[in-house]
């Protein structure tokens, strides 16, 4: 058997007895996407049941088929009193109501409000619509009851159609689970990585091993190996437990739906592959300069926010290049937006990221058996 | 045959070593003696092809370690300055992992573990992982990782430190047995009593030279000392860092 494969399958059986890696490897996977379906319900709760509108309505006996219809919408009269700070939304129905009403001449109603305050302005703007509508569908009788079709008063029609806040809201949840599918790999290996590596020096088996007739470049090989195994490990635990989580989430209600098939989980899993060792080779690289396993969390928690930092970035800056489709983490990334999203996904970039991913990982995994080779390194001269 | 030629290192100011040379002949234990901060390690760690020496050579089996330091290592046993235990893997897996490294394999690999378990004794705790053992019982590890080879060529940094009296005593018969059959071998160790009771040879270091080269009678000789604790006073001129 080759050497790294002896390697591999040691540190592998190592850190599956490390209770501590691979509770590491499988929370990441338990608790996030448990906490993003928690954001979800939220959100979705939010969305879909909007409280009524409370206003002050004076003169309501003059027309009650309108409060009738404000009710209908959600806007109904205020019992409590109104705090000290915020201005009362104040609808008031004059005493003429009905006659107008019956005389079809216009009829003036006055909605008092603080335009200006932020807070109000949908509410506000509720009551308005409320009005409109109602003042709408009394035109339109009074045109039919003339024999006139009311459309001859329409003559452009605007399809406004609100999705706007649900949807974009819905989408950059939808982002944090693709980010979080894509950084497992950075979280699941990270502590078998610094235990083979930071690990093994603190407990003075490094200089044993690296005394052995083995290549240091088949030491890191089998290493590497090791670590992207729980990497991928824990990437597969996210992947298969993301869609039963939110096969829970009533997504429907906000109009989304999210199809992980399995074909498309088996996508994003070939995906990662790459990903996950240029994750490991980077941790590694990072911690066989540490002295020991306390120094090289620090060093790898600051090397994490490199990929947080990339990919949520992308995800919320909206960043559009084509470049991004090529390089690594970001490439992995715009795959799994065009998979959720369900459009064609660039298969020349993403071949051409995994690739790049590849290439950084082997040439990484290089320089570490280098290191290894120096004296300086082994030895923290 | 372990020959080590006009070594010279030096870390950036330091001079650890300069211009040492000394061989360790098959079927012999040599024992390299100095006080703490000789060079003891680093000419060891030279050896064994881990350190890079500014000049000069070291040849084992006429095979350098710093040119060729696979092929220098697999006639090699390593018993080093520092050993850690796998104490996650058994005894037997550990001892298995190293065997496997020195590329042993099937049938061969079964019966070298299991051999150098029974002959260092270990054949109960074998199947217990290392966690929790005592400094004799580590040791005991460490050489049996060493040894899982049969290596022609046995070096080791300070084995008895840290030992009690029966452990020692357990590391000289295995060293003697080793000896027997015929492997050369190399300790470094700043324990007079036991270079005086296991050395055929005793190579005296003092701030990286070869300060006198003998049997422990040809020393004592050499200094008009009877014992070889004062021989080893008088060759390196001072008593600083002797451990009686």
């Amino acid at each position: 058997m080759s050497a790294y494969k002896t390697i591999w399958k040691k540190e592998f059986k190592d850190a599956l007895r490390d209770k501590r890696s691979v509770l590491a490897a499988m929370s990441y996977a338990f608790f996030g996407p448990m906490l993003m379906a928690v954001a979800f319900f939220f959100l979705i709760s939010q969305l879909t049941d909007p409280s009524d509108v409370e206003i002050s309505i004076e003169g309501k006996d003059y027309a009650p088929e309108l409060v009738e219809h404000l009710r209908e919408n959600g806007i109904v009269e205020r019992e409590s009193e109104w705090p000290a700070e915020v201005t009362p939304i104040e609808l008031t129905i004059p005493k003429n109501w009905a006659d107008s009403i019956a005389s079809a001449t216009p009829v003036t109603v006055i909605l008092s409000a603080d335009w200006s305050a932020q807070k109000q302005q949908t509410d506000v703007k509720r009551v308005e619509q409320a009005l409109q509508a109602y003042s709408a569908q009394i035109a339109n009788y009074r045109l039919i009851l003339r024999g006139i079709d009311p459309r001859v008063v329409q003559p452009v029609q605007i399809a406004k159609q609100d999705m706007a806040t649900r949807g974009s809201k819905a989408a950059i949840i939808m982002g944090s689970v693709l980010v979080f599918i894509l950084l497992s790999v950075f979280w699941s290996g990270m502590n078998v990585a610094i235990d083979i590596s930071a690990g093994e020096r603190e407990r003075n088996s490094l200089e044993f091993l690296l005394s052995q007739p083995v290549s240091s470049q088949a030491i890191v090989i089998g290493k590497v190996l090791a670590a992207s195994c729980f990497a991928l490990f824990g990437a597969v635990l996210s992947l298969v437990l993301i869609p039963v989580i939110f096969s829970f989430v009533p997504l429907h209600q906000i109009g989304m739906s999210v199809d992980f098939n399995p074909l498309m989980l088996l996508t994003m899993f070939l995906a990662l592959v790459p990903l996950a060792l240029l994750a490991t080779s980077l941790q590694l690289f990072v911690s066989f300069r540490a002295k020991n396993f306390k120094e090289a969390q620090t060093y790898i928690s600051f090397l994490l926010i490199i990929p947080m930092a990339a990919s949520f970035g992308v995800e919320f800056a909206r960043l559009k290049t084509p470049l991004l489709y090529y390089l690594p983490l970001t490439g992995q990334h715009q795959t799994f937006l065009s998979l959720i999203r369900g459009e064609a996904v660039n298969w020349f970039g993403t071949g051409i990221s995994a690739l790049l991913t590849l290439v950084s990982a082997v040439l990484l995994t290089y320089l570490i058996g280098r290191m290894l080779k120096s004296e300086k390194t082994v030895f923290g001269l | 045959m372990i020959e080590v030629n006009s070594i010279s290192k030096s870390f950036k100011a330091v001079n650890a070593l300069s211009n040492l040379t000394f061989a360790a002949h098959d079927g012999q234990i040599t024992g390299l003696l100095g006080p703490n901060g000789a060079g003891k390690t680093t000419c060891l760690r030279i050896i064994y092809g881990l350190l890079r020496a500014d000049s000069g050579e070291a040849l084992i089996e006429k095979v350098d370690a710093n040119q060729y330091p696979l092929k220098a290592r697999s006639n090699l046993g390593i018993f080093p300055d520092k050993f850690g235990l796998y104490e996650r893997l058994t005894v037997r897996e550990q001892v298995r992992y190293f065997g496997e490294l020195h590329g042993l394999k099937g049938e061969t690999l079964e019966k070298n573990v299991e051999s150098v378990i029974q002959r260092l004794d270990i054949v109960t705790l074998a199947d217990r992982k290392s966690a929790g053992f005592s400094q004799g019982q580590r040791m005991k590890v460490a050489l049996a990782q060493a040894l899982v080879h049969n290596p022609k060529h046995l070096i080791l940094d300070e084995p008895s430190r840290g030992l009690d009296v029966m452990s020692t005593r357990i590391l000289r018969d295995i060293l003697r047995e080793q000896r027997a059959a015929g492997t050369c071998i190399l300790f470094s160790s700043h324990v007079m009593q036991e270079v005086a009771a296991l050395c055929d040879r005793v190579v005296v270091m003092a701030s990286g030279k070869v300060a006198a080269e003998g049997t422990p009678d040809e020393l004592c000789q050499l200094t008009g000392e009877a014992a070889l604790e004062d021989a080893f006073v008088k060759i390196i001129g001072s008593d600083e860092g002797i451990a009686a």
